[in-house]
């Protein structure tokens, strides 16, 4: 196996783990927003969302290259 | 029988103190470590008719540390080829490589942010409620009557915390109990310990106000 070959299949495993936590943030921004009611809260939640879109959409490119 | 007297529907008395504040202009800001009477806030708990006098959280420049390592942290990928093995990995790889380390710092970075501005401490004219989140999975609410506060106090420590004002404000509530004997969160003085707050001695000033009207209104028997 080559070296390329194992740290490739460790980034994708990390891309898919950043992942998962970008929408347990997501959650948890829900729940924290719910917590305390912030004017500027819903521009966070935006954001949140736009971060795990991208994320997705990144996890997407790194596993399939 | 005709109502002659209900002492409980006197109107509230704000704190001089908020007052004053109010009318300095200078606490509106909802990004600042202490917003005073805020606008378009709630909490979860928040009774019908309770007020919010304040909101804060910790000073902005808490932040610098992990502001600092994501500075740093941003041009490492320009170096990878000083790393060994990382070197030997051919190009696509290291594409990869750098997605990830950017997508994880701005993870990071969006994640220190919100439990920033998230982690809150408020004062309202009944109860005193401390949020507490720890990463991305622990939340800690400490609420308390302000009727119950003994004693507020606050100490500044170190050339930052003089050079921004900013402070831990300490209050013992009659049922004491460390937070990290329960909660494990690790040695703060009282469950009500408000860190690194901006302009402390305004927080002590509202609060000690808040408890002697508490007192006149419990002597009045008005308290709800």
């Amino acid at each position: 196996m080559s070296l390329s070959l194992i740290v490739g299949l460790m980034v994708k495993l990390l891309m898919f783990l950043l992942l998962i936590f970008a929408g347990v943030m997501v959650r948890q921004e829900n729940l924290m927003d719910r917590v305390v009611n912030l004017p500027m809260g819903h521009s966070l939640r935006i954001l949140v969302w736009v971060f795990l879109l991208m994320t997705f959409i990144l996890t997407a490119i790194v596993v399939v290259a | 029988m005709p109502e002659i007297f209900d002492a409980s529907k006197k109107p509230k008395r704000v704190p001089a103190g908020v007052d004053r504040l109010v009318k300095s202009g200078k606490y509106k800001n909802h990004w600042g470590s202490l917003v005073v009477a805020p606008e378009r806030v709630r909490f979860e708990s928040q009774n019908d008719g309770e007020d919010i006098i304040m909101l804060g959280r910790r000073h902005f420049i808490t932040n610098i540390g992990w502001i600092a390592l994501i500075c740093f942290a941003f041009f490492v990928p320009f170096f990878w080829n000083e790393f060994p093995l990382i070197s030997d990995v051919n190009d696509n790889v290291h594409l990869s490589m750098t997605i990830l380390w950017y997508t994880a710092l701005v993870f990071y970075g969006l994640m220190s942010f919100l439990l920033w501005f998230y982690n809150v401490y408020i004062v309202t004219d009944e109860r005193l409620i401390d949020v507490d989140f720890f990463g991305v999975l622990y939340k800690n609410i400490n609420v308390t009557q302000i009727r119950k506060v003994e004693d507020v106090n606050y100490s500044q420590r170190g050339i930052w915390s003089s050079l921004f004002n900013y402070g831990d404000v300490v209050i013992q509530t009659a049922s004491e109990q460390r937070s990290d004997e329960v909660f494990g969160t690790g040695g703060e003085a009282s469950p009500f310990t408000f860190e690194a707050v901006g302009n402390p001695n305004e927080v002590v000033r509202i609060i000690s106000e808040l408890m002697e009207q508490e007192e006149e209104e419990e002597y009045e028997g008005r308290i709800r």
